[in-house]
């Protein structure tokens, strides 16, 4: 982030903005605004001055400016707070102020690092919405980090994951929910289930893999016959069925019994014990009440399109 | 019984001022009571006194004179101060004002051998030189503070949103540096003043004030001495209460800008298309 901004230089490669060489263009000549993680609001300014710090650099007449700004207050709800001084706002108003005065410039990327990281949880998800509004009223490109894989879903077209610097996966968050590359970005993004074993047979794209006390059964995507692999499988993938009738024959179910329960409002979430798996399985509240106690004996199963195959 | 101290306490502090005061206006030569009537005669005795004049001036322009140049010089350490990260800040901002603990008489004999190695002679100069030196540790010490707190990241916004290095040094850096580092010269003002070990060291022939009262304590109990000592204090007290007045009209240009605020708010509603911005009391920043 600090390289598109042009605050530090790359040691390989290029950037590009709009198709221009970027890379050792100074932060001044780009269009690039960033709203900085604690904010970088100027304490001497006003928040009309400090929104309208960038238009006047770029000596817009007066009335310009005033008319810009208005509108930007406006547009992040903060029309009547414009002859305030920093200190008097509270931490989701300067996050506006912040965002009003990287927007206003109209940049063709605008960059956010972490900036809901230093709200509590209530004023994030309000502020969340607000970005996303803000976001798709403006149609500017948002560049956005952020450790919190809730922000990401909500917010992106396009998501790139990086561990230890390097880029992990890159797509939509569908894809990268439904269809992790590796072990890193399954477990990354929610709860899931992760099991190992060896890919018996492949036919037809399609993987029988054993565990040692069940057997699956998946799409291989790139795995190798032989093969030892993780397997993905969401919680709420799972269908949980009383153990009254007998367990049937063949791949994705097993049998075990519940050891936890966990009342999520809306949802539920059951740990079921299969030898020395523990697996999460969750399920939307049954409107008829929860039928299983811990230590209930039950059947899970699941469709094969919920077996995500990872190879190592 | 506390009030009854607080009230002692006061009157322990506050009686040599009252007591010179008094006697400076005291219309018989006699410095102890009875008090016989009131007379400025030693006003204008001592304003008469070619000497005093002198004095009083060469105080003047050395203090003015220390206060420029150790401000610029201060400013200029606390500047590169903000640039250094981590731990290393400390311990050179430790270094720089330590000397605040350095005894005058110390620094007056050190910077006579100083000044007599490189071949200067002792003037109004050399007491500048002296007085910066001696300054310029309570200058770094008073702008510590701000020092410490200053976000740097304030000027990386500034050069994202189109500031040049210039620009963003004298849009953002200085405008919040400037309160402290006036209030850190006039503090510079008030010691080079008053300062009179180390220039009793370093003083050639040109005598500063405190210089010129001690000297004529010396040879006689003069009451004109009563009225050069409030002379003093009054030049002391109109320089405090100028930075005085400097925080306090920052401070109530903040405190009607708030309130000329909510008046705004108030007319919104009657009329929320008003193109005016809402007006604040201080001077709108132009960045021409």
């Amino acid at each position: 982030m600090r390289i598109i901004a042009g605050f530090e230089e790359p040691t390989t490669g290029t950037l590009k903005i709009n198709g221009q060489n970027a890379t050792s263009l100074p932060p001044e000549k780009r269009s690039v605004n960033m709203v900085f993680q604690r904010y970088a609001l100027f304490p001497h300014l006003d928040v009309f001055d400090n929104v309208a710090f960038g238009l006047r650099l770029r000596k817009l007449p007066k009335g310009e400016v005033n008319k810009q700004v208005t509108a930007m207050l406006h547009l992040v709800q903060l029309e009547s707070y414009s002859g305030r001084w920093i200190h008097e706002l509270s931490g989701g108003q300067c996050q506006r102020v912040a965002l009003a005065r990287a927007l206003v410039n109209q940049p063709d990327v605008l960059l956010l690092d972490e900036p809901l990281a230093a709200l509590d949880l209530k004023i994030r998800h309000h502020m969340l919405r607000e970005l996303k509004r803000i976001h798709e009223e403006t149609g500017t490109t948002f560049v956005y980090v952020t450790h919190d894989q809730d922000e990401a879903m909500i917010l992106s077209d396009r998501v790139v994951l990086m561990n230890k610097g390097e880029i992990a996966q890159l797509g939509s968050p569908q894809d990268l929910y439904a269809a992790p590359e590796s072990l890193f970005c399954a477990k990354f993004f929610g709860e899931t289930n992760i099991l190992e074993g060896r890919v018996d047979k492949i036919t037809r794209g399609v993987a029988d893999i054993s565990t040692p006390l069940f057997s699956a059964k998946g799409a291989a995507r790139n795995a190798r016959e032989g093969e030892t692999v993780s397997i993905s499988i969401r919680p709420e993938a799972m269908k949980l069925t009383g153990s009254d009738a007998p367990l049937l024959a063949g791949p994705n179910r097993l049998t075990g019994h519940v050891e936890d329960i966990v009342f999520i409002g809306n949802r539920v979430v059951y740990q079921v014990r299969h030898g020395d798996n523990l697996l999460s399985c969750q399920e939307t509240r049954p409107v008829t009440g929860i039928q299983y106690t811990p230590g209930s004996h039950v059947h899970l199963n699941w469709p094969d399109e919920a077996v995500v195959v990872l190879t190592q | 019984m506390l009030r009854m101290y607080l009230w002692l306490y006061v009157l322990f502090l506050y009686a040599p001022i009252v007591i010179i005061g008094m006697f400076s206006f005291h219309s018989s030569p006699s410095l102890v009571f009875p008090f016989d009537g009131w007379s400025l005669r030693w006003y204008e005795q001592i304003f008469a006194s070619r000497t005093f004049r002198e004095s009083l001036w060469n105080s003047i322009i050395v203090a003015t004179a220390a206060s420029v140049v150790t401000t610029l010089l201060g400013a200029t350490v606390a500047l590169a101060l903000i640039r250094i990260k981590g731990k290393m800040r400390d311990v050179i901002a430790t270094i720089c004002a330590a000397p605040i603990a350095l005894p005058g008489l110390f620094l007056g004999i050190a910077l006579v051998s100083g000044f007599a190695q490189v071949g200067m002679n002792r003037s109004l100069l050399t007491v500048t030189i002296s007085h910066v030196l001696y300054a310029l540790p309570f200058f770094v010490a008073t702008l510590r503070s701000r020092i410490d707190y200053f976000d740097s990241s304030l000027e990386e916004a500034a050069r994202d949103l189109g500031a040049t290095t210039w620009q963003s040094f004298h849009l953002v850096t200085l405008p919040i540096l400037r309160p402290s580092i006036v209030g850190a010269a006039i503090l510079v003002f008030a010691l080079s003043f008053d300062e009179l070990i180390i220039t009793v060291f370093v003083s050639g022939n040109e005598s500063t004030l405190p210089m010129m009262i001690w000297s004529m304590m010396r040879r006689t109990v003069d009451p004109t001495i009563n009225a050069a000592s409030m002379v003093a204090l009054g030049l002391s007290l109109i320089v405090i209460t100028i930075a005085g007045a400097i925080f306090w009209l920052q401070r109530s240009a903040a405190i009607s800008s708030r309130t000329s605020d909510l008046r705004v708010e108030a007319n919104d509603q009657v009329d929320s298309t008003t193109e005016q911005r809402p007006q604040s009391v201080r001077p709108v920043q132009s960045f021409e």
